[in-house]
């Protein structure tokens, strides 16, 4: 945040104070848009928050800061990992600030305050990293949308489909416990034993596992044939690292959660993370022109290739400018806002095809099976082995009966008893 | 660390009366934002007073009241969303949960103090924050508990805002009126010489545990309202940091001095507010600003002001 | 007549190997003031201790009018009527004397129990406290806070503290030390003004105060029971002579 916005922001909330009245905000084409950003930018994802301000900052320098002839204000809050902290900077960005949409958030429990915060304000919150399955499913806020973004158990269940196509019949996972988790090993799980094959074991470890053996051993003896393991930051790191120096890589086929193999994680890494397969609906190694293109000016600009963070605000943005030019940047209707972005096809994102919003308010995509390989230069990226088209969040299920099943946890996955 | 004085003069009572008096018509000149912040600073002074009965007045320092707090929250939350209670009822639910909560605390740390108490509230609140954040059938683990379960009545933010700061009114009396009272006075006696306090009769673990029950109750009014301010509750309300922060909030305002409380809650919500939105190190500049109050007003805000007033009058 | 009011029969406090008191027999008669001598490290202090509950003895058997109170806390000591100074000064430093004194007297009173009562004394409360303060000698201080008193005066609120519960038994441990002279003959003014049918111990460093206070004197030497006699027979008693002066004197 520079110090023009810091005077702004500081002179609009003392006019506030003096006149005891909320400041009179016309509906004047000059009036900028103003947007909430809330990332994480202190705490123990602050790296993933940076990379989330720096894909929006990406897209709208793109279109300089401005949609359909009206200026862009963006204002940065950090959330600092905390949902108080989140639902705080939420209330000032709505109430002191007064934007006309809210983004943002890296946890799913910050999302939720937040989302809980909006569904009384009706202020639309656009959501590409909250993956929580619920807010697009049974607790359906209207007016938060996954623009870009995606549910937890959703990925899951083509990998799941692609495994038991390479003839896997008993598998392990292996994840972190907690909401992300369960939702991410419920989706594999459920999907897997529906096809016949078998959940031997799952092991649910803390967050932050410092020391992964315990878990290696039991696994290294349950004679599985591929193990699918939901990691997300350095508990992904460490146990790819660990796992390889336990002398089972080669051995186990691992089977990934997106985040595992994520660019945030793997471009610190070395070879250990070769070949691990995940599935995710954007693979910055795909050869496909648009993705190219995006991949190559965000590795220009930021010197890294871009993870999913960069990726998902720079495509969620992307989404919503596209709605707000359809509505000529009349952003002050919210009902009217929220309603053209549920009817925008996203066409020209770095994805290459187009991509829809089912009836939940959630992205129905082409979803690859991705494999990490090594590039050229001796870095690691996922490149696509195979795509399932058009998947739903709900699978192949029929939504309505889906959401009357009760939501996964540690205690209920989703397996089928055969 | 003089107690709250005794005296009943015209001048305190009048300056006392001004500050409600502010208090009662700043929602006409504040924005929507602003009196949530106003809410807050509220319930926050509150919590951060019941702290002051023991730091204060008792001479124990508690890092396990966050916790007692935010139990309190959780009971409302859970009660309300999960099981359909009315949320009056479940405000005192969640009331007498954290004086429970606090009553079990108090049993196993009257026995210590110094660092050791420091150190076993500590420990006391590691294992409440645990439990929120495994038990996750009942707490909703990480993701914590939400609903809109602020009554219709305390809807309008105003008016939840009024509904706060009586409350608020109501407990500052209540908690002046006990640390003045005569068990009030034993509280200080404690702070002061726990040894003479034994060899006149007392029996200071009971003193002890009756002075921390009371706090966590006070604590735990503060987190049940704190449920209908916020409409949600997750393991940061029981975490460390929330003990850490409200325990700042005292010291900033001057430990000892009950008001201070207030004034240490509006510095630390207000520097949080404008700080964090200008720059993303706003954790180190709240903690330069804390360290400079620390240096060069350690008796706090309140605490600095009085000791001016009194080298001023001895002047004159 | 001469009731007894303390017994002890072979109390010891060992810490660890020390033994600081070891196998001390003694007995007081009501309304006697005694006073307990000795060189450093005789055991003084810790015999105290032993009385008042501060460090319970690890052997023998402490009986006060009849009350076993071996093994009973201080607070409960306190209940029976037993009540001490400290040789450290031991007050409320940041509270006034009024309040000092209030909780000196309600030590005992459920009325420490009121949580939410007013302050305010009852007319009552306010004479006993004004009469221990004059017996004292700190009538018209209850305003000042203790920290702002001179040490002497503090020595004094400490014997005001003990009294204002009329105890039945005061133990007072080295109530002159770090005194002037001047500020010593305050206080054993005090002392000798005490009512008659408290029962005293005193311990004292300066045996020329104690023994014109006291009616009866016992010597401890390391942790032992060396004499027991009249003040005006302590003095030429060789045994204390030697453990006071030491041999040279002897010789």
């Amino acid at each position: 945040m520079d110090r023009r916005q810091f005077l702004q922001s500081t002179a609009a909330g003392l006019a506030a104070a003096g006149t005891g009245l909320q400041p009179m905000r016309a509906m004047a084409q000059g009036e900028p848009i103003r947007i909430g950003l809330m990332a994480p930018l202190t705490g123990v994802i602050a790296s993933g928050g940076k990379e989330m301000v720096e894909g929006t900052q990406f897209w709208f320098e793109k279109i300089n800061y401005q949609i359909a002839g009206r200026k862009v204000e963006l204002i940065i809050e950090d959330d600092a990992s905390n949902p108080d902290t989140a639902l705080q900077k939420a209330r000032r960005l709505v109430e002191q600030n007064n934007v006309h949409f809210l983004t943002g958030n890296l946890l799913a429990n910050t999302g939720l305050a937040v989302a809980n915060y909006v569904k009384g304000t009706g202020t639309p919150y656009f959501i590409p990293i909250i993956a929580a399955d619920e807010l697009t499913q049974r607790g359906r806020i209207p007016n938060v949308i996954r623009t870009a973004g995606y549910s937890g158990s959703a990925f899951p269940r083509p990998l799941a489909d692609w495994a038991l196509k390479q003839g896997y019949k008993r598998i392990a996972t292996i994840s972190q416990d907690y909401t992300f988790g369960h939702e991410q090993c419920g989706g594999f799980s459920q999907v897997f034993t529906e096809g016949g094959g078998t959940i031997v074991q799952q092991f649910w470890h803390p967050l932050n596992t410092a020391d992964f053996s315990p878990y290696l051993g039991q696994i290294a003896d349950l004679k599985i044939d591929a193990l699918f393991v939901m990691e997300t930051g350095a508990d992904a790191t460490r146990f790819t690292q660990q796992f390889n120096s336990f002398g089972l890589k080669g051995k186990i086929p691992l089977l990934g959660a997106m985040n595992m193999t994520d660019q945030s994680v793997i471009r610190t890494m070395g070879p250990e993370v070769e070949g691990i397969i995940s599935a995710a609906h954007f693979a910055e190694g795909a050869d496909i022109s648009a993705t190219k293109e995006f991949v190559e000016a965000y590795t220009k600009k930021y010197e890294k290739i871009p993870s999913l963070y960069g990726f998902s605000m720079y495509s969620g943005m992307m989404w919503v400018s596209r709605a707000i030019e359809k509505l000529g940047g009349k952003v002050e209707d919210k009902a009217a806002l929220i309603e053209a972005v549920l009817k925008t096809e996203l066409t020209d994102s770095p994805l290459g095809k187009p991509v829809k919003l089912d009836a939940y308010g959630n992205p129905i995509y082409d979803v690859y099976i991705r494999k990490v390989t090594k590039r050229a230069d001796g870095k690691f990226w996922n490149v696509p082995v195979e795509t399932y088209p058009a998947v739903s969040q709900f699978w192949k299920y029929d939504p309505e009966a889906f959401m009357k099943e009760p939501a996964f946890s540690r205690n209920y996955q989703g397996v089928k008893k055969s | 660390m003089s107690g709250v004085s005794r005296s009943k003069s015209p001048m305190g009572a009048l300056v006392v009366l001004a500050i409600l008096a502010v208090g009662v018509i700043a929602p006409f000149f504040l924005s929507r934002y602003q009196i949530g912040l106003a809410t807050q600073i509220l319930i926050f002074g509150m919590l951060a007073m019941s702290i002051d009965i023991l730091v204060g007045f008792t001479g124990r320092t508690s890092l396990g009241h966050g916790a007692i707090f935010g139990a309190s929250t959780y009971v409302v939350l859970y009660c309300v969303t999960q099981s359909g209670l009315s949320p009056y009822l479940a405000v005192l639910l969640g009331i007498a949960t954290a004086t429970v909560l606090a009553a079990i605390f108090a049993l196993l740390a009257v026995r210590t103090n110094g660092v050791y108490f420091l150190l076993l509230t500590l420990a006391l609140g590691m294992i409440v924050w645990g439990i929120c954040l495994r038990w996750t059938q009942v707490t909703g683990g990480e993701n914590g508990l939400r609903g809109d379960i602020r009554p219709k009545a305390l809807s309008d933010y105003k008016d939840f805002y009024w509904f706060i700061l009586a409350l608020a009114a109501l407990v500052t009396f209540g908690i002046r009126r006990f640390v003045q009272s005569p068990f009030g006075l034993t509280l200080r006696g404690i702070r002061d010489s726990d040894s003479r306090m034994r060899s006149l009769g007392y029996n200071v673990p009971l003193h002890l545990f009756i002075g921390f029950t009371m706090s966590g109750f006070f604590a735990g009014v503060a987190g049940a309202f704190y449920a209908f301010f916020n409409n949600f509750v997750s393991p940061s309300t029981v975490a460390l940091t929330q003990s850490v922060e409200s325990l700042l909030m005292a010291i900033i305002g001057g430990v000892g001095t009950l008001y201070g409380s207030f004034i240490g809650a509006s510095a630390l919500i207000a520097l949080q507010n404008l700080v964090s939105s200008h720059t993303e190190r706003w954790q180190s500049v709240l903690g330069i600003t804390f360290t400079l109050i620390m240096i060069f007003a350690p008796e706090g805000i309140v605490g600095k002001f009085r000791a001016l007033r009194e080298k001023y009058a001895n002047k004159h | 007549m001469a009731e007894v009011a303390l017994t002890l029969s072979g109390v010891a406090v060992a810490f660890g190997a020390l033994r600081a008191v070891d196998g001390v027999d003694l007995s007081i008669p009501a309304g006697q003031r005694r006073a307990i001598i000795g060189p450093n490290g005789a055991g003084k202090t810790t015999l105290f201790n032993a009385i008042t509950g501060v460090v319970p003895p690890t052997e023998g058997r402490v009986v006060f009018e009849g009350h076993d109170i071996t093994n009973l806390p201080p607070h409960k000591r306190a209940a029976l009527g037993i009540a001490r100074t400290f040789q450290i000064t031991n007050l409320f430093p940041s509270l006034s004397v009024e309040e000092n004194m209030v909780l000196a007297l309600r030590g005992l009173s459920p009325q420490k129990f009121s949580l939410f009562g007013s302050p305010d004394l009852s007319t009552a409360d306010q004479d006993r406290i004004s009469r221990a303060l004059r017996l004292a000698g700190l009538a018209d201080r209850s305003a000042t806070v203790v920290t702002e008193m001179a040490y002497g005066d503090q020595r004094q609120l400490e014997i005001a503290l003990a009294l204002v519960a009329t105890p039945r038994m005061l133990l007072l441990d080295e109530p002159a030390a770090g005194l002037s002279p001047s500020e010593r003959s305050i206080v054993a003014d005090v002392i000798r003004g005490l009512p008659q049918e408290l029962t005293v111990i005193l311990i004292e460093h300066d045996m020329d105060l104690a023994l014109g206070l006291v009616d009866y004197v016992t010597c401890l030497h390391e942790g032992r029971l060396l004499v027991e006699a009249l003040p005006a027979d302590i003095r030429t008693d060789a045994r204390v002579q030697e453990v006071y002066l030491g041999k040279p004197h002897h010789a």
